[in-house]
């Protein structure tokens, strides 16, 4: 019906462009490094998910460490023996090619690195988090964090929002996400579990908590809430699905039967009734 | 994990996609209201058949303005969803109410396609356009509603994950980073999203920029007879 014009196709060709470089484009390196390497990399405070950063270009030269930067997958597949080292050590997480990755960005922000090494606390140091025992309270507190009863500080969606544990609520909790009954476990305890959740590693939670990071103390209480769930065995997520499409079946059937008694006399009769009406008329006459 | 070819496809998908999308949605848009004004309309079949009508129309479109406002909230608002979630009880309210919305546009969607596919009168009046519409229509609100059961909570989730993406796009600098961990389901739906959105100026959804909202307080119109019964004689 309607032809693709001249000036139509020009400006596809620039929202095309303008996609590709919004994503592309040059940013601050510190902004950068916040983004994109602090949930798993310090500078100065101990490994997380990948290896603590600090004075990285003396293990490593500049070409090898943009390469792995640009692509490090490429590396890693190319049989190179030390990202074999880091791939052990970082429990086979691969580190993600970040989007728009270029050779002037990896370099900013190799400099950024290399000037950060040299301060004696670097902003990027990470969260110092307590080791005092657990109490009840931490674990209440947990567990309302986690049901978002108690928001989190800096404006965190909650847990709920795609985990569950054992014990949510009746329909369960998320399950886009995996379920954290023994999370606890999984992540062999207390420290690495802790160390997780101040830079949380995986593509989405990162994409969530790098603007609004949990703080220290909300990490204690829900360590502590993960610590006590392990005690209980997993819920079965089947039977909260079915509820769930249960409900909806049965309220999906109510509003139906409540369509049909409002119109019953609205959209269905004027015109039958007339021509009825006026065929009975007919039969008669 | 992630390797350079899903990161272009993301790329794509989520970078580029929408951009195209809304671009043919405004240019076709406009074009089509100056140059095909008086197609700015969906057809009624309603005077051809309406005792299956009713069971489209209805369940149809309370269904689909009741889901659409349901994401249009996680979009506008989305700090207050979460807030409305922070009880798991108000969060079951909220999603119970979304998967009965969906469940009716379903059956909206499925008496449509039945009533169109065996009137033969209705059959006739139904363009291609028509079916493609009601192709993705179908695979959009189907794909959205396994989200709700498969990957739920989708309202919480939505307003800290896909709320950003979509204001990302708006502000355009495209954040695909919310999207490229979502299951494939999710990224399928926000997809066809996008779909729609650029189907929207070459179907009858164009009705919605045209809604009669007036029939809500306009005087009830009285439908009379005309004439004794010669009409009904010659119509028949």
């Amino acid at each position: 019906m309607i032809r693709t014009s001249t000036p139509l196709r020009g400006i596809l060709a620039a929202c095309l462009l303008g996609g590709w470089s919004a994503t592309t484009r040059a940013q601050d390196p510190a902004a950068d490094f916040r983004q994109n390497c602090m949930s798993c990399h310090t500078i100065g405070g101990g490994r997380l998910t990948g290896p603590d950063l600090k004075n990285v270009d003396q293990r490593k030269d500049r070409d090898w460490l943009t390469r792995f930067i640009m692509d490090p997958r490429a590396v890693i597949d190319s049989g190179d023996p030390y990202a074999q080292e880091l791939l052990k050590d970082a429990r086979n997480a691969v580190m993600p090619t970040l989007p728009g990755m270029t050779r002037a960005r990896a370099t900013a922000l190799l400099d950024l690195i290399g000037a950060e090494s040299k301060l004696e606390k670097s902003q990027f140091a990470g969260v110092q988090i307590s080791d005092r025992p657990f109490t009840p309270e931490d674990i209440e507190r947990g567990r309302l964090m986690f049901l978002g009863r108690v928001p989190l500080a800096r404006g965190g969606p909650s847990c709920i929002a795609c985990h569950t544990t054992n014990g949510v609520g009746a329909l369960g909790g998320g399950t886009l996400a995996p379920d954290l009954t023994t999370v606890f476990e999984r992540y062999e305890g207390r420290k690495t579990l802790s160390t997780w959740l101040t830079a949380p590693a995986t593509p989405t939670m990162q994409a969530v908590f790098r603007q609004a990071p949990l703080e220290s103390d909300e990490i204690l209480a829900l360590v502590a809430y993960f610590q006590s769930t392990l005690q209980r065995s997993p819920d079965d997520v089947a039977t909260s699905r079915l509820n769930f499409v249960l409900l909806g079946l049965g309220g999906t059937i109510v509003v139906l039967g409540l369509f049909d008694v409002i119109w019953r006399g609205r959209l269905k009769s004027v015109r039958r009734m007339l021509v009825h009406r006026n065929g009975s008329e007919n039969t008669h006459g | 994990m992630m390797t350079i070819g899903d990161n272009l496809l993301d790329l794509f998908l989520f970078a580029v996609t929408p951009y195209i999308a809304l671009t043919v949605f405004f240019l076709g848009t406009i074009i089509r209201y100056r140059k095909y004004g008086f197609s700015y309309s969906s057809l009624s079949s309603q005077f051809l058949e309406n005792r299956h009508h009713f069971w489209g129309l209805i369940p149809f479109h309370y269904g689909i303005l009741t889901v659409f406002l349901g994401h249009l909230i996680g979009f506008l608002v989305p700090r207050d969803l979460l807030w409305w979630n922070s009880h798991p009880l108000r969060l079951y309210i909220f999603e119970v109410s979304g998967l009965v919305a969906a469940m009716l546009t379903i059956v909206g969607l499925v008496s449509m396609i039945m009533r169109r596919l065996t009137d033969p009168k209705i059959r006739v009046v139904t363009s291609t356009a028509d079916w493609i519409l009601l192709g993705i229509l179908t695979l959009e609100i189907v794909s959205g509603t396994f989200v709700a059961i498969f990957h739920s909570w989708g309202s919480s989730w939505f307003a800290s994950t896909a709320s950003p993406y979509l204001r990302s796009i708006f502000t355009l600098s495209p954040d695909i980073t919310f999207m490229v961990a979502m299951p494939w389901l999710v990224k399928f739906h926000i997809v066809g999203a996008f779909v729609i959105l650029a189907a929207f100026p070459f179907t009858r959804l164009v009705h919605i920029l045209v809604v009669p909202n007036q029939y809500l307080w306009r005087k009830p119109q009285v439908v009379r007879w005309y004439g004794k019964k010669a009409f009904l004689h010659k119509a028949v």
